[in-house]
């Protein structure tokens, strides 16, 4: 699913983001990568969702190099993720139906089915009861759930959370994790960028990785750490 | 494409949430659209009416020759029926001394009275020949060179200048609405740049979520289609009152002016104000998108950066 060979990632103006980056997560797989702010967990996020291409090494997601794909094979592998970003990115002014439904217009399914996935989504996430609700009027802790249900609505290959724990107190952050964890399947494989280490202590099956000034440190399986 | 049938609705009711979030700016756009077709057309209208008049005059283009007056009927019927056949003549008509007077007599109106201190009719019989303005030159020269033929009452020099002004009036019409046809369209290029400026945060969500840019595109080429077809309907309101006005102040004093019928003017500029305002709408809104999509990627990276 996804191969990182000697990966390396260094922005324009001279910032090594990632240092030799080995990797490879298979489908089923939920991985955790945790580290301090600026240790290369954002970039190594912004590799996998093809907005920056590694200076060195190869890296294979989804069946494609990514150094060598075209703007349009980026974005067909795109459909085929499911990302959650940090501040959301939901659409002002329209429902959170609405904002679901967007990351699905342009694929194949029909207008009926698309609802009904929609609706199942945001009912899965909790939110039935603001399918119609203007997502400027939501709390935050529903505007995550609405970017949660529009990022698994189309059922990607690749779920990534870029640190969706961020505002959240432990009781509330281990929640969000297991809602995550909980569209883990053998074809889905999710990846969850976070600085809480001490929260998923909890979580079995998941493998752990640390980021630390651009180098990847594998620390195997939670219940090994 | 394949999603545009599909996804008509959704595109639509984009379209209608676009130009909601920003009415004061939808609506500055549409009035400023409105106004720049607005002054195409009348731009156009001047231009239309100006060639048809000129055109009507150059119609009317004649010379008069006189011929010697030993000439008996059957030479005059002759001479007239081989002007006939000079290319650049349309029509050559004998006038006799009497129908000379005649039209004298209504050409002065109340003071035709002096014509009648003259014994005998001071006017000789002379063949008014209609040609085309653009032969004037090569029409003169052969009737010189008849012999039968005594003068020639050209007014070349009007003529001529009749004609460079026809052909002056085509040449600055067309650099004048090419010139607003220009200005529209960079005009409109800049309001839907202006869209996509405004709409960025969405277009780099879609971008992410992988949707393709003739999906994320839509809306904001619908949106420039309808701004432009309402800003072309404003106008052609606008038009048609304004060339009403017009043809009222003129027709009344200045009836002499071979203006074209108001019906038929309005009915072709509003028809040209739908095409030109649908056409600019989409060419505009690619033109605005392409320098947009340019950037767009960089726009990405920077979002995800500022995020960092």
């Amino acid at each position: 699913m996804i191969e990182a060979k000697n990966v390396f990632l260094r922005y324009p103006d001279g910032t090594e983001a990632l240092k030799n980056i080995n990797l490879r997560i298979s489908p089923g797989n939920i991985l955790y990568i945790t580290g301090a702010s600026g240790s290369g967990k954002t970039s190594l996020l912004k590799l996998f969702m093809g907005i920056e291409a590694p200076t060195k090494g190869t890296l294979n997601i989804l069946g494609e190099s990514i150094s060598q794909c075209s703007s349009k094979d980026i974005q067909k592998i795109r459909t085929m993720m499911g990302p959650i970003f940090q501040d959301f990115r939901l659409i002002k002014g329209r429902t959170a139906l609405e904002n679901v439904l967007m990351g699905m217009r342009f694929l194949r399914f029909s207008t009926r089915s698309m609802e009904e996935m929609a609706h199942d989504a945001l009912a899965r996430v909790g939110l039935n009861h603001k399918v119609n609700s203007m997502v400027e009027n939501l709390s935050w802790g529903e505007s995550q759930r609405v970017a949660i249900a529009r990022a698994v609505v189309r059922k990607p290959s690749l779920i990534l959370a870029d640190e969706p724990t961020g505002n959240l107190d432990k009781e509330n952050a281990v929640k969000m994790l297991e809602l995550l964890s909980s569209f883990s399947s053998d074809e889905t494989a999710i990846i969850i960028t976070t600085h809480a280490t001490h929260l998923i202590e909890d979580f079995l099956d998941c493998r752990h990785i640390v980021m630390e000034a651009g180098n990847l440190m594998e620390k195997g399986w939670v219940e090994g750490v | 494409m394949k999603y545009f049938f599909k996804n008509i609705g959704y595109f639509l009711k984009e379209v209608g949430t676009i130009l909601r979030l920003n009415p004061l700016s939808n609506l500055l756009s549409l009035v400023s659209t409105s106004l720049m077709f607005f002054i195409l057309a009348m731009m156009i209208a001047g231009w239309w009416i100006s060639n048809d008049v000129v055109e009507v005059i150059q119609g009317e283009a004649e010379i008069n020759f006189y011929y010697h007056e030993d000439l008996q009927d059957e030479e005059i019927e002759e001479l007239v029926n081989r002007v006939m056949t000079v290319d650049g003549v349309e029509t050559a008509l004998l006038i006799n001394a009497d129908e000379a007077y005649n039209r004298m007599v209504d050409i002065l109106g109340k003071d035709a009275e002096v014509l009648k201190h003259f014994d005998d009719n001071p006017f000789n019989s002379f063949v008014e020949v209609k040609i085309d303005i653009h032969e004037i030159d090569a029409v003169i020269s052969t009737l010189e060179s008849i012999p039968e033929i005594e003068n020639i009452r050209d007014n070349r020099e009007i003529l001529i200048r009749l004609r460079e002004m026809g052909g002056l009036i085509k040449r600055i019409g067309l650099l004048v609405v090419v010139a607003v046809g220009v200005a529209t369209l960079v005009a409109i290029a800049h309001i839907i740049r202006q869209g996509v400026y405004n709409n960025k945060e969405e277009i780099n969500t879609l971008r992410l979520l992988g949707a393709p840019e003739g999906f994320i595109a839509m809306p904001f080429i619908l949106e420039g289609l309808l701004l432009n077809l309402a800003g072309g309907l404003l106008a052609a309101v606008m038009t048609s009152f304004a060339l009403m006005a017009l043809y009222s102040q003129i027709q009344g004093p200045l009836p002499f002016i071979p203006m074209p019928p108001i019906n038929g003017l309005i009915k072709g500029l509003v028809l040209m104000l739908i095409l030109f305002s649908g056409t600019l709408g989409i060419a505009g809104s690619f033109l605005g998108l392409i320098n947009s999509s340019k950037k767009g990627k960089i726009k990405v990276i920077k979002a995800m950066e500022q995020k960092k």
